[in-house]
């Protein structure tokens, strides 16, 4: 389900740089994504994550532009309905003390009544046979449980894009399988970040990111297999010793 | 979430929170009106008999919120056998028990869901100071969310001390523990923006 | 705006948590809460306004139900016990703690011990004296010496609250909103 690419479709980089306190962590990203799985991979602190917060509008660049879908995604409360984001620790992401409340909360901030969103919420739950979670504290529910609540919240504001950071990192093996399952059926254009080939060998392109920069970017048959010698390479020699400030 | 709420349900669960509040308040008013032993002696006794209607269950959880009193009562009756003068110490004591145990009483019986809408409904005529009655709302989720997410924390740092060490962590679970709630307020606002902003 | 409720909320949620851990144990043996330690903490990281904001959020919560004072403490009572006039005191507390931070540009381990000593020591006795003197049907004098108990361990709190203040200037310059 390839989606067309035009201007104002999918996700714009031009020229993105950001720093902090005057060191670099992107330099220089130009990027067009309009493909319906896209991947970004590379190594712990090579940046990844600052693309993906700067593509969710959570920081600004300091050089540089973002548009998603031709707009400023800084503009949060009008990218609801465009970018849902996925962290990678649920912990950051619930909110709320109880799963009904949680669920309903993004509705209630696409301008949807309480009411509305509440029995939109229930009615998610009953869909996905969950009805009995509905007044559960947050707290009770299991690592697994809880990721699956924050993929729910966002799945209930329907967004056209959806990011997706480290999607799979510290759940077990059934819950990644059950994940990817729901991944792959969903209509949303998603861009999945991540360290682990497995994650993103699906993608339709891959974009590999390296000491802040765009080192490859093609279909995973021909990243993959450059990135995974590449990790080997760096693991046999003693490369981690070094402190970036 | 553990509240003070009394899971025996009784006729008081039924009556609105606001009501109960007022009336309440004017018992207070009424006990610090009240000057000698034996009026107040009456109303805790019947405040006392009101509780002993609802089952033993009801009554001992009463009896146990007033528990951290003791220290005071204990000071008060030597003070004024010492003193003696019994008729006051009688006052200030009964006085004292009278009013917790009324609030305790509107406390146990008041879900706190009706609890936080009455306190909503209260906090409206603060928008005109600025305070934003969904802000309100929010920042007491928030609070009530994180609660057990921060007392985790607090024990995760105890064990990694205690891991490497022998003694209780002490006052040195403090620094960590307030770099945990500043930087999970961070990834809060950072959440909250991420859908939509809290205002 | 998002910050600001966030760190009111999060820090509301500090007091209650340091409401249950025993940070000192006195010599003979009495173990004291960290919780009027929290209050000074809202006053001397978040500053004077988001200090006495958490502090009073904190409070709302005890008085809907919730058993979040140290030994598990809460409703409606609290308020009509002796200590009333020390839970009025603790938003002003951690203000003044607050805003002798934010004013006063000394060293920050000095400012935040200033204010903790003003904020959260004379400031709140001021309050919790005459509260416990009318609950208790004291003079001031009377009900200065049933509360001086309870004095030497709340200074050992505001040296450490000057250490944590001290310590979050070193480690995150940047999240001390009180100096920001």
């Amino acid at each position: 389900m390839a989606q067309g690419g035009t201007s104002t479709d999918g996700i714009t980089l031009t020229g993105v740089s950001y720093a902090v306190t005057g060191r670099e962590i992107l330099s220089d990203i130009s990027l067009s994504l309009t493909e319906s799985r896209i991947g970004i991979i590379g190594r712990n602190g090579s940046g990844k994550t600052t693309l993906l917060r700067l593509m969710a509008g959570l920081i600004a660049p300091s050089r540089g532009s973002v548009t998603v879908a031709g707009r400023d995604p800084a503009d949060r409360k009008a990218m609801l309905s465009r970018l849902g984001i996925l962290f990678q620790n649920p912990d950051h992401m619930i909110l709320f003390p109880t799963v009904e409340e949680e669920l309903a909360f993004g509705l209630i901030q696409q301008g949807r009544s309480k009411a509305d969103a509440q029995e939109a919420a229930r009615a998610c739950l009953l869909a996905e046979g969950r009805a009995h979670w509905a007044t559960a504290p947050t707290a009770t529910l299991s690592q697994g449980q809880r990721h699956y609540l924050c993929l729910l919240s966002v799945l209930l504001m329907q967004p056209e894009t959806i990011l997706l950071d480290e999607p799979f990192a510290g759940l077990d093996l059934p819950t990644q399988a059950r994940l990817a399952r729901r991944f792959a059926a969903l209509p949303q254009r998603l861009v999945t970040i991540s360290h682990d080939p497995a994650a993103v060998a699906t993608a339709d392109r891959l974009i590999w990111i390296e000491a802040g920069r765009i080192r490859a970017d093609g279909p995973p048959a021909t990243i993959l297999p450059a990135f995974t010698a590449e990790m080997a390479r760096i693991g046999e020699a003693d490369a981690d010793a070094d402190l970036s400030r | 979430m553990l509240t003070l709420t009394s899971p025996v349900e009784t006729p008081f669960h039924r009556l609105p929170a606001g009501a109960k509040l007022g009336a309440l308040c004017l018992f207070t008013a009424l006990l610090f009106h009240l000057n000698s032993p034996l009026p107040l002696a009456a109303l805790l006794a019947a405040l006392a008999a009101l509780h002993l209607t609802q089952g033993g269950t009801f009554a001992a959880h009463a009896l146990r919120l007033l528990r951290p009193l003791w220290p005071f009562a204990l000071v008060i009756a030597l003070w004024h056998l010492w003193q003696r003068d019994p008729a006051g110490g009688a006052t200030i004591l009964l006085r004292l028990l009278a009013a917790v145990m009324a609030a305790n009483l509107v406390t146990m019986t008041t879900r706190l869901s009706d609890m936080l809408a009455l306190t909503e409904r209260l906090a409206t005529p603060l928008r005109h100071i600025g305070l934003a009655p969904r802000a309100f709302a929010l920042a007491i989720a928030l609070t009530v969310r994180f609660l057990p997410v921060l007392s985790q924390r607090v024990a995760e740092i105890t064990d990694a001390f205690r891991a490497r060490s022998p003694r209780r962590p002490g006052h040195r679970i403090l620094i960590p523990a307030t770099l945990a709630a500043l930087d999970d307020a961070d990834r809060v606002a950072e959440a909250l923006r991420a859908r939509g902003g809290a205002g | 705006m998002e910050r600001n409720l966030a760190h009111i909320a999060l820090f509301a949620a500090l007091i209650a948590v340091l409401g249950l851990v025993p940070a000192i144990t006195l010599p003979f043996g009495v173990p004291i809460t960290a919780q009027s330690l929290g209050i000074m903490l809202c006053g001397t990281v978040l500053g004077a306004k988001r200090g006495a904001l958490a502090v009073l959020l904190f409070l709302l919560l005890v008085a809907i139900g919730l058993p979040l004072l140290s030994g598990g403490r809460g409703g409606l009572g609290v308020f009509a016990g002796p200590s009333v006039g020390f839970l009025i005191g603790f938003p002003v507390a951690a203000f003044v703690a607050g805003l002798i931070v934010e004013r006063w540009q000394a060293p920050v381990a000095a400012a935040a011990l200033l204010g903790s000593v003003l904020g959260g020591v004379i400031v709140l006795y001021a309050f919790g004296i005459p509260g416990m003197a009318i609950m208790l049907g004291k003079t001031i004098p009377e009900a200065t010496a049933l509360t001086a108990a309870y004095i030497p361990g709340d200074l050992i709190k505001c040296a450490l609250a000057a250490l944590v203040t001290r310590g979050i200037a070193q480690m995150r310059p940047g999240a001390l909103l009180s100096r920001g």
